[in-house]
């Protein structure tokens, strides 16, 4: 389970920082939020936030609990433990990036492989030939990405982001390069393989329509204090994500 | 970091090295063009020096010094000069005039005034010839050559004096134990040890010398043998112009080929110098190559290796990801370098080498001179590639986010 409460990024410095807040998210597993927002409203700060990569200036609770144990995120966080923040990274969550953030010197089958190598630990070999098969990936296991579609690398990344059996996956728009019909397959493949494997999943997403198709629970950004009648609010922009 | 990481990002900067082999092979080859011609110009200093310098510690006569003025010196002096560790070989020697003899083996064949030379264990100028007996010798080519004698022959040495003006001769059979090679000394000549020369000087002097088949003369008293000089040999050549000036300073004049010696010190201390100033310079090149290398490489890889920080590997690792690929490309273009160097090596031996006989080598690096270049290689690609790695460490992994 996935648990925030008052986390608070500031990015930028003095009258360009931008603040992002998020008041609270509860994650179970199998669980899958989307979060939607304009361009440049903070959707990609909120997730590298979440995803560990980026110091928030104030966090009140972010715990994320495995199967049997509780992790303390923001204890890290605080005290800036980064090498306990890339452990947590690589056990605990996945990646999909907007270009798919394969590696172009490993073939599908490493790529998909790697962050299990990079735990030492062998992918659970029913869960890969699962999530193989889901996303048609068998005939493309000895390609370069350089030799795939762009769907095909996004269907890679995502085998990368769950074979390790991560708590949470975060999706940077993942779609957001391919046509209608490829978005809604790869979309609807996703959301069934995070449910079956009872994973929890944040996807930033620009596709109303997708979103409202799947119906799945919003984290909406809203932008803070508008009308910019004075000059202090001017100079605090920033968003709230709100369900 | 774990040992399975370790190796797990061995492979993978391997894998991407390989990926991107054309990049590769560009800043190896770049790298080749500076180890290669610096491995040859170090041969070429090392094989020609070293060449010399061969030539100059095998050759005997190098270390020989000459005493040209006859002096008086008793078995002390001798033994003195012995000890000291300059010195690698001292006999004494009898006056000039007393080291010659006649040699003969039938009616056709002989030599008139033949040098007699004393020698003991340990001559430089007889290497592993021995001989253990007053009535041995060891020929020069060039006297058993006018002999026609072999080893285990027999001749007849031959000395005369004029007493109470009437011509009396001398005469002692002895065997020949060995013909010296005509390398470092060809006169007619024999080598003996000491004992004859002193008969040989006795006899001369007008004692009875029963050894010699004559026994008229003056008897010989208890009185210790004088040398007008000494065969004198440094134990290397390093030591030929100290123990020159001791001599000197001992108002003994002397001569030796130190002038020789020193030329080649000098030329290696000129080649020397030109050799470390194109080696540093060219160092220098290399250094600024390896950086701009290394540093476009991982800019070029910024991608990638922020997608590595965002699976997990610390910041850390990759710093060591990208010092890896320094040390693989660098070794890579060591072997490249060291290949290339066989090859002109192997150039520049045929075609300037006098004589293949005689196996030398112009250019040449030892085992050990290979292992340093290449230790000095990866030392610096270490060096320059930690630039490379702090960049690669300032990477976020959130920029795999951010770019596309």
């Amino acid at each position: 389970m996935l648990h925030i409460e008052n986390l608070h990024v500031v990015r930028g410095e003095d009258a360009q920082a931008h603040h992002v807040y998020l008041p609270q998210l509860v994650l179970r597993p199998g669980q899958l939020v989307a979060v939607t927002g304009e361009s440049g409203c903070g959707k990609s700060t909120l997730l590298e936030a979440i995803g560990l990569l980026l110091r928030p200036d104030h966090v009140g609770r972010f715990t994320l609990t495995d199967t049997d144990k509780e992790h303390d995120v923001a204890s890290l966080l605080t005290t800036n433990r980064q090498a306990d923040l890339a452990d947590i990274r690589a056990r605990h969550l996945g990646f999909v990036l907007q270009n798919g953030g394969l590696l172009p010197f490993l073939t599908v089958q490493d790529n998909i492989r790697l962050p299990s190598q990079l735990l030492g630990i062998s992918p659970d070999k029913p869960l890969l030939d699962r999530v193989i098969n889901t996303l048609k990936l068998g005939p493309l296991l000895g390609k370069y990405p350089s030799q795939l579609s762009f769907g095909e690398r996004q269907r890679t990344a995502f085998a990368r982001a769950i074979v390790h059996r991560p708590g949470l996956v975060l999706a940077d728009e993942p779609t957001a390069a391919l046509d209608p019909y490829n978005a809604q397959q790869l979309f609807s493949l996703f959301i069934d393989l995070v449910q079956q494997e009872k994973m929890m999943a944040l996807v930033v997403c620009h596709d109303w329509p997708l979103v409202q198709k799947f119906n799945l629970p919003c984290l909406v950004a809203r932008p803070d204090a508008d009308s910019g009648e004075h000059a202090e609010t001017q100079a605090r922009r920033g968003t709230h994500f709100v369900f | 970091m774990s040992f399975n990481r370790t190796l797990l990002l061995g492979r993978l900067a391997v894998q991407d090295l390989w990926h991107d082999r054309i990049i590769s092979f560009c800043i190896v080859s770049s790298l080749v063009a500076v180890i290669a011609p610096l491995l040859l110009l170090f041969g070429l200093r090392f094989g020609v020096i070293s060449q010399l310098q061969d030539d100059l510690t095998r050759d005997p006569r190098n270390l020989e010094i000459r005493m040209l003025s006859s002096g008086s010196y008793d078995q002390a002096w001798i033994d003195a000069l012995r000890q000291r560790p300059d010195v690698g070989f001292a006999i004494g020697q009898t006056r000039s005039l007393n080291t010659l003899a006649d040699l003969q083996t039938d009616s056709s064949h002989f030599i008139e005034n033949a040098e007699v030379i004393p020698t003991d264990a340990g001559d430089p100028l007889l290497g592993k010839l021995e001989i253990l007996h007053d009535n041995e010798i060891v020929l020069t080519q060039e006297a058993a050559r006018k002999l026609a004698v072999k080893v285990g022959d027999t001749v007849t040495l031959r000395v005369s004096r004029q007493r109470e003006e009437r011509r009396e001769w001398g005469r002692k059979s002895l065997t020949v134990v060995g013909i010296l090679a005509p390398t470092y000394f060809n006169r007619a000549a024999l080598f003996t040890q000491p004992a004859l020369l002193l008969m040989l000087e006795r006899f001369r002097d007008g004692y009875a010398v029963s050894e010699l088949g004559n026994s008229s003369g003056s008897q010989l008293n208890d009185k210790p043998p004088l040398y007008a000089r000494a065969r004198l040999y440094a134990s290397d050549i390093n030591q030929v112009a100290s123990l020159e000036r001791v001599l000197r300073a001992q108002r003994i004049e002397t001569t030796s080929r130190l002038a020789d010696i020193e030329n080649v010190k000098s030329i290696n201390r000129v080649l020397g110098v030109i050799f470390n100033t194109i080696a540093a310079t060219a160092l220098i090149g290399c250094v600024a190559s390896l950086i701009g290398s290394f540093i476009a490489n991982v800019d070029r890889k910024r991608k990638h290796i922020a997608v590595l920080r965002l699976l997990g590997f610390t910041g850390p690792a990759v710093g060591l990801y990208v010092i890896l690929q320094g040390c693989l490309l660098s070794l890579l273009a060591y072997v490249g370098g060291y290949g290339i160097y066989l090859l002109a090596s192997q150039i520049f031996n045929r075609a300037l080498a006098g004589s293949q006989a005689t196996d030398q080598m112009l250019c040449k690096i030892t085992l050990q001179h290979s292992l340093f270049a290449m230790a000095l290689t990866l030392l610096v690609a270490l060096l320059v590639a930690s630039i490379g790695a702090r960049r690669a460490i300032n990477i976020e992994p959130a920029q795999s986010l951010r770019e596309v």
